[in-house]
């Protein structure tokens, strides 16, 4: 026959992690050994503490915004990681576990986890390098290299999307084709690294004057495509105006730039490939009527 | 889709009570808008209460979630703007819990229209210290430490964080129903709101508000002190300070009792 273990046999004192219970104002009123033995805090100077002065600051924000809600809300939460003070005021991570009764008096059960806290953060660093790693190379495939501004591929993804909003909110939408005028000439007769600087500068000249929610784009070669939102026709014709005026800004030799531009209004029910081929069309007429000018599609 | 239809979706919009007087009750960092489940009881026989999540926490719908947008309160203001235009909510009385204060405050100042009372629980307008002139209770170091503890956290959590299991003792439907994406934040939307919420300084925009408000302040609360609550009222017009004997920063939740009537009694003014 098994001896019957007695009670008093065994205690909390025994276990090797943290026991601690605290009231419904969240002071501790009980601490296993453990504090005393593993974690240097004297348990006469232990009880009677608010709980979260265990905590390190971040962890009392977590306390705070996570530990507690879950645990009004769920009585229990388990398995979170937290950074506790020692006696010595010496920063040490641990698993707790928690639950609370009716009374709202909480039984809290810490683990050291030293070891996971190493694995853990191995895993983290790891993943911000791929996030990091992974932002650069969807600005890369979404960036044109040159100009800085979003290219073609990006516009194909993002240009529906604001169509869709334009057809919601009942606003019109406006697109404008934009090319520079004799463009293979300033290449053939300057130089590429020439060409370059005109486009960049044409890029920059674009960001500066577009609102955050315009789309702009480098389209392809020396075209641009810009989609303004809630823009009508006035609004588009004073747009392409002020574009015809900064392009001024930008010289070649002794003479400025110019620009053709070819607009469509749409009240985003048509598709992106039709309003691009409308916008195109007026470009067409623009440069066919002596370039320099603004058409609209009609 | 309309505005309305799509808003409510988003933003997991719910509206309880009945009154002629609107509460908005916008929830905290940290969990969602079950946060508020224990101020309803007290709450929906006198008022219509619209409660919401925002975009990237609880049952909103994640899809719309926007990094760029939510990285500051403005993003999040704009989702409490975007609820009152979609269910034309106006003369409301917005209440919000710790970084919602600010938030709404924020859209206050934008649409001044919409809004009659701001009702704050344990704000802070800048959790950062900037001795010796003012100090929010916190380190560039302590919060970005707590980033990290958000992401060891998550890792910790994934493995189960299958709908968590309420307690026996919460029966009400509400709970049951919505419980399971408590405080299970999506990691990079909650990580966006601690970094928007906790490394902002929103101190300069007190001096604009105009509205009459009430703060409700903790004496023992470790992420929004007393001498914050009254940095805020000095720096506000028009505004009330009422100190709650009372330990942590969620008391909507902790003390619900002593509260409600506080917050019944200066929208009724």
């Amino acid at each position: 026959m098994h001896d019957t273990p007695k009670k008093m046999q065994y205690s909390l004192d025994m276990f090797r992690c943290g026991a601690l219970v605290t009231d419904k104002q969240r002071r501790i009123i009980y601490a296993n050994s453990y504090f005393l033995e593993e974690l240097k805090w004297p348990l006469d100077e232990l009880i009677g503490k608010a709980i979260d002065e265990i905590f390190n600051r971040p962890s009392k924000i977590f306390c705070e915004s996570y530990l507690m809600p879950l645990l009004m809300h769920n009585k229990k939460c388990e398995e979170i990681q937290l950074s506790l003070l020692d006696g010595e005021g010496v920063k040490i991570p641990v698993i707790v576990n928690a639950h609370m009764d009716s009374n709202e008096t909480i039984y809290w059960s810490i683990f050291n986890a030293t070891n996971r806290s190493k694995l853990y953060q191995e895993l983290v660093d790891a993943r911000t390098k791929l996030e990091a790693q992974a932002e650069v190379l969807e600005s890369l495939s979404s960036t044109d290299d040159l100009t800085g501004l979003m290219n073609k591929r990006e516009m194909t993804i993002r240009a529906p999307l604001l169509l869709e909003q334009s057809q919601r909110f009942k606003h019109s939408i406006s697109v404008l084709m934009i090319d520079i005028d004799f463009f293979k000439k300033i290449n053939d007769n300057h130089g590429h690294l020439e060409g370059d600087r005109v486009l960049k500068e044409f890029g920059r000249c674009l960001t500066e004057f577009g609102r955050q929610s315009d789309l702009i784009s480098r389209f392809g070669g020396e075209e641009f495509l810009l989609m303004l939102p809630d823009t009508n026709s006035e609004g588009a014709n004073v747009c392409a105006k002020r574009v015809h005026d900064l392009v001024t800004k930008i010289r070649v030799a002794n003479g400025s730039i110019t620009v053709s531009i070819g607009i469509c209004v749409t009240d985003g029910t048509q598709a992106y490939e039709t309003i691009c081929q409308r916008a195109d069309e007026a470009l067409y007429q623009a440069k066919n009527s002596g370039r320099n000018r603004t058409v609209f599609f009609k | 889709m309309s505005f309305k239809t799509e808003i409510i979706e988003r933003n997991n919009v719910q509206v309880i009570g009945s009154g002629s007087k609107v509460l908005l009750l916008a929830h905290g960092f940290g969990c969602d808008q079950n946060m508020w489940r224990f101020m309803i009881p007290q709450l929906s026989s006198d008022f219509k209460i619209v409660l919401f999540d925002y975009v990237g926490s609880g049952k909103s719908d994640v899809s719309q979630y926007d990094k760029k947008r939510y990285s500051t309160l403005d993003g999040y203001a704009q989702d409490v703007l975007d609820v009152c235009q979609a269910l034309e909510l106006k003369e409301l009385v917005f209440v919000g819990h710790s970084v919602s204060s600010i938030i709404g405050l924020l859209a206050s100042i934008q649409k001044p229209i919409i809004f009659s009372k701001l009702v704050m629980i344990c704000p802070s307008p800048c959790f950062l210290n900037f001795p010796p002139e003012y100090l929010g209770g916190f380190d560039k170091e302590d919060l970005e430490e707590l980033l990290n503890l958000m992401d060891t956290n998550y890792i910790g959590w994934a493995s189960y964080l299958a709908p968590l299991v309420m307690g026996t003792e919460n029966s009400e439907s509400l709970v049951t129903e919505l419980s399971d994406s408590f405080c299970s934040t999506d990691p990079v939307a909650a990580k966006t709101f601690a970094r928007a919420t906790f490394f902002s300084d929103y101190r300069h925009i007190l001096k604009e508000a105009s509205l009459p408000t009430l703060i409700l302040q903790s004496n023992d609360d470790a992420l929004a002190s007393v001498a914050v609550g009254e940095f805020m009222k000095n720096e506000m017009a028009h505004c009330e300070l009422e100190i709650v004997k009372a330990k942590g920063h969620c008391l909507h939740m902790t003390h619900p009792d002593s509260i409600a009537p506080e917050l019944i009694r200066f929208v009724n003014l």
